[in-house]
């Protein structure tokens, strides 16, 4: 809406969109969980052997090297057309603090099988007991000759169940102060022996996460990144750009059009008061855009956002759940179906999204996390 | 966030920035229910320096700049509660330098010798100005108009910019102060800013022709006049916020500064969200409009939110000052008063959501 393409990113639009309408199968189209990786991992490698699986990465690691309008339009044109989210933490976690603080033997195993989407991964960072407290955490690696020994127990780890490795923040100096200076990141393969992962189903109704249990699990010594309890610098260095990827405002846009089907179909289109709280929340949606294409700006001239995209964190995750609110009232009595509601304008899924979108204010940092970084390295309140 | 500037905008801002040095809360206490509630001076010295004919093109003798460059000036002149209505004049002379021979008061509009101002609303909860009740009759050359428009920011106007029913749709028409049949009803503001009641009869008016780029006169003045009081609420929203943060870190209570209780630094992040989501807007809309051609339900949304985040934010600022905040000699309650009187010019933040619904096509 306020980002125009140039010439050729038009075209680069017009490519993208053509070849997604004629490769993406009708049935991954507008689902609302994601689909099981049986069903999933064949649209991943048909988007890796045309190249487009990692428009953020460099060339020589088998990225497309794109420009960030580039991959902002290839995002885009996938929320359009409504693309099943692939499982990311290879793609935009774990390859992107690789390249930056692996080792070469670490880039050769891990990178290629990323691209071609033949392993998938997992991060475990959260424990049960240090979840926005994360420098609390004490699951254990101890260093014994050329192997490390870890126990403890990661949990909420997205796809764990579905994943072949994990990249996982461990203690490994439990007496360092501050916390965060004894904690290291470590590479895990999850067929290892002692590794026990069990799903845990979420109020969507999918098992979109795990436990981890690791119990004396052997990870070899070369599987470190970084240096010995340098994990915490090495996790935070890339959150910036993760929280302007996830506050793509398509992801409002696509909400809101459902919210439309809906409340034509409901009737609920011509009550003024709904009248009055959907144009609120689409004038929202209009100022997301803006302050996404705003922030897109300033990344574009190199000055990095840093501890300001929480801003845009706290107002689209909050955004996106105000819609979800909306649709549920837009679907009043249907609201509750579960599955995807028949109506003369198509089907429309309400309570799967509205129960999904009360993640989005969790993860990623909570709204309470962000408000506090916000005061406190913004707004330059005293502690 | 930042803004990405140009460096001759940057300039701009900075020259609006130290022009609001001798503004602020101070001298706007001062101009309260005076007559005019603002220096003449002061308006002729933003004329000097170019700012009323910002959008004026270079050929009829302005600054031939853009929206990024208006909204930088009047977000300055939010920041520093400034009385002369340089956001009205600079878009009523732009209207006035539009068409291929400019309107012969345009001179005078631009050097600030005569204030000219529009005058659209015709009820409390802003209207389509595209369907005015106000109409204009007789032919051109001799146009007559008739009508009653309300909250008009009168003071110390010379002449008005009316949008009026012609005989091929809305015609946006100039009428002078002292025209006959011009008659105005002041009252006066808790902002301290008088608003009009202006009531023609069979006043003599001139037709002030579009720009060639768009729509409809009347269209591109109202989404002007939007995006301009958007603007200077964004710069009122600002400086509250910035007088508040100053005074979480100053006042202590149960020993230490109330800026470190987890409630109130919630508040002040909840305020600056708000500010950023205006911000963003404001710039980007400005930088992605032309300035005769602003997409009306970008500009109607951009006013609600503004008028809503403004409204909110000056409100919250109160609440984080304790009774300081509640008392006359204190500040940052003339912030609120004038977030309250630009967001209930031209429409309100209920009033624009209203309009934004058809303006949008949201029920199509
Ligand atoms: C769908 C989903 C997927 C996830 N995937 C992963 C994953 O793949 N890997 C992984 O490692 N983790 C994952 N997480 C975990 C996520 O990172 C944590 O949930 C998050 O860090 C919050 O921790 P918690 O759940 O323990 O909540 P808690 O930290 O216990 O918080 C409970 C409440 O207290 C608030 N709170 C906590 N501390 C403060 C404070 N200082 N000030 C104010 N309020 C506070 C919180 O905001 C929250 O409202 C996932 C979570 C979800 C919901």
């Amino acid at each position: 809406m306020f980002r125009r393409d140039a010439l050729d990113e038009a075209q680069y639009r017009m490519d993208v969109r053509t070849w997604l309408e004629a490769n993406l199968p009708v049935a991954l189209r507008g689902r609302t969980t994601r689909p099981s990786p049986l069903e999933l991992m064949p649209w991943y490698h048909t988007l890796s052997r045309k190249g487009w699986i990692a428009p953020h990465w460099p060339r020589q690691y088998g990225g497309m090297g794109a420009t960030l309008n580039e991959q902002i339009i290839m995002a885009e044109e996938l929320a359009r057309i409504g693309a099943p989210h692939l499982p990311v933490q290879g793609l935009n976690h774990i390859g992107p603090i690789l390249m930056e603080f692996g080792t070469a033997a670490q880039k050769a195993q891990h990178l290629p099988p990323i691209i071609a989407g033949t392993v998938i991964w997992a991060q475990g960072y959260s424990e049960p007991g240090a979840g926005s407290d994360l420098a609390s955490l004490s699951t254990r690696a101890t260093l014994e000759g050329d192997h490390f020994v870890v126990q403890g127990h990661k949990i909420w780890t997205t796809w764990a169940h579905h994943s072949d490795w994990m990249f996982a923040l461990v203690r490994t100096d439990p007496r360092a102060q501050p916390r965060q200076a004894g904690i290291s990141f470590l590479l895990v393969d999850l067929r290892s022996p002692g590794i026990r992962i069990s799903p845990i189903k979420t109020i969507a109704g999918d098992d979109e996460f795990s436990e981890v249990f690791l119990d004396e699990v052997i990870v070899p010594a070369e599987n470190l990144v970084g240096k010995l309890n340098d994990g915490w610098r090495i996790a935070n260095a890339l959150l910036g750009h993760e929280r302007l990827a996830t506050s793509n405002p398509q992801f409002s846009l696509t909400a809101l059009e459902r919210i439309k089907t809906m409340a034509r179909a409901s009737g609920i289109i011509a009550d003024p008061a709904f009248q009055d709280r959907l144009a609120a929340a689409s004038i929202n949606v209009t100022a997301l855009s803006a302050m996404f294409s705003h922030a897109v700006e300033l990344t574009n001239h190199e000055k990095s956002l840093g501890p300001e995209s929480s801003v845009i964190k706290i107002f689209g995750s909050e955004l996106l759940q105000a819609l979800n609110d909306l649709l549920i009232e837009a679907a009043g009595g249907h609201a509750l179906a579960d599955r995807p509601i028949a109506t003369d304008f198509g089907e429309v899924d309400v309570a799967t999204p509205f129960l999904q979108s009360r993640r989005v204010t969790i993860y990623g940092g909570s709204s309470e996390i962000q408000r506090n970084v916000l005061a406190r390295r913004v707004l330059d309140l005293p502690t | 966030m930042d803004l990405y500037l140009t460096s001759e905008q940057a300039l701009l801002r900075d020259s609006a920035a130290k022009f609001i040095e001798a503004a602020g809360p101070k001298a706007a206490r001062g101009f309260r229910a005076q007559d005019p509630s603002f220096s003449a001076p002061r308006l002729r010295h933003a004329g000097e320096l170019g700012w009323l004919g910002i959008l004026v093109p270079g050929a009829a003798g302005g600054l031939g700049l853009g929206l990024t460059e208006l909204a930088l000036v009047l977000e300055q002149a939010g920041r520093g509660l400034v009385c002369e209505p340089i956001g009205l004049a600079a878009i009523s002379a732009a209207a006035l330098g539009q068409g291929r021979t400019p309107h012969p008061v345009l001179d005078r509009a631009m050097t600030g010798a005569a204030l000219i101002v529009p005058a659209f609303q015709e009820s409390a909860h802003g209207d389509d100005p595209l369907a005015p009740r106000t109409h204009v009759a007789g032919e051109d050359g001799a146009l007559r108009l008739t009508g009653k428009k309300m909250f008009v920011c009168a003071d110390g106007a010379d002449g008005f910019l009316v949008n009026a029913r012609g005989r091929d749709g809305p015609a946006l028409c100039y009428v002078a102060r002292n025209a006959p049949g011009c008659t105005l009803s002041r009252t006066q503001t808790v902002e301290g800013r008088k608003l009009a009641t202006l009531t023609l009869t069979d006043a003599p008016a001139d037709l002030i022709p579009p720009h060639s780029s768009s729509r409809n006169a009347v269209d591109a003045l109202h989404n002007l006049v939007l995006l301009a009081l958007s603007s200077e609420l964004l710069g009122v929203m600002e400086k509250a916020n910035e007088i508040t943060l100053d005074y979480l870190r100053l006042r202590k209570q149960f020993g230490k500064p109330i800026g470190s209780f987890q409630a109130l630094q919630h508040q002040a992040a909840n305020i600056y969200v708000r500010i950023e989501a205006t911000r963003s807007l404001v710039f980007q809309i400005a930088a992605n409009n032309d300035a005769f051609c602003i997409d009306p339900a970008t500009a109607i949304a951009l006013k609600a939110k503004a008028s809503e985040d403004a409204m909110i934010v000056t409100e919250a600022c109160i609440q984080l000052h304790g009774a300081i905040g509640f008392t006359d000699e204190h500040d940052i309650g003339l912030y609120l008063k004038r977030a309250m009187l630009l967001s209930a010019l031209f429409g309100n933040a209920a009033a624009q959501r209203r309009r934004y619904i058809a303006a949008a096509d949201l029920t199509a």
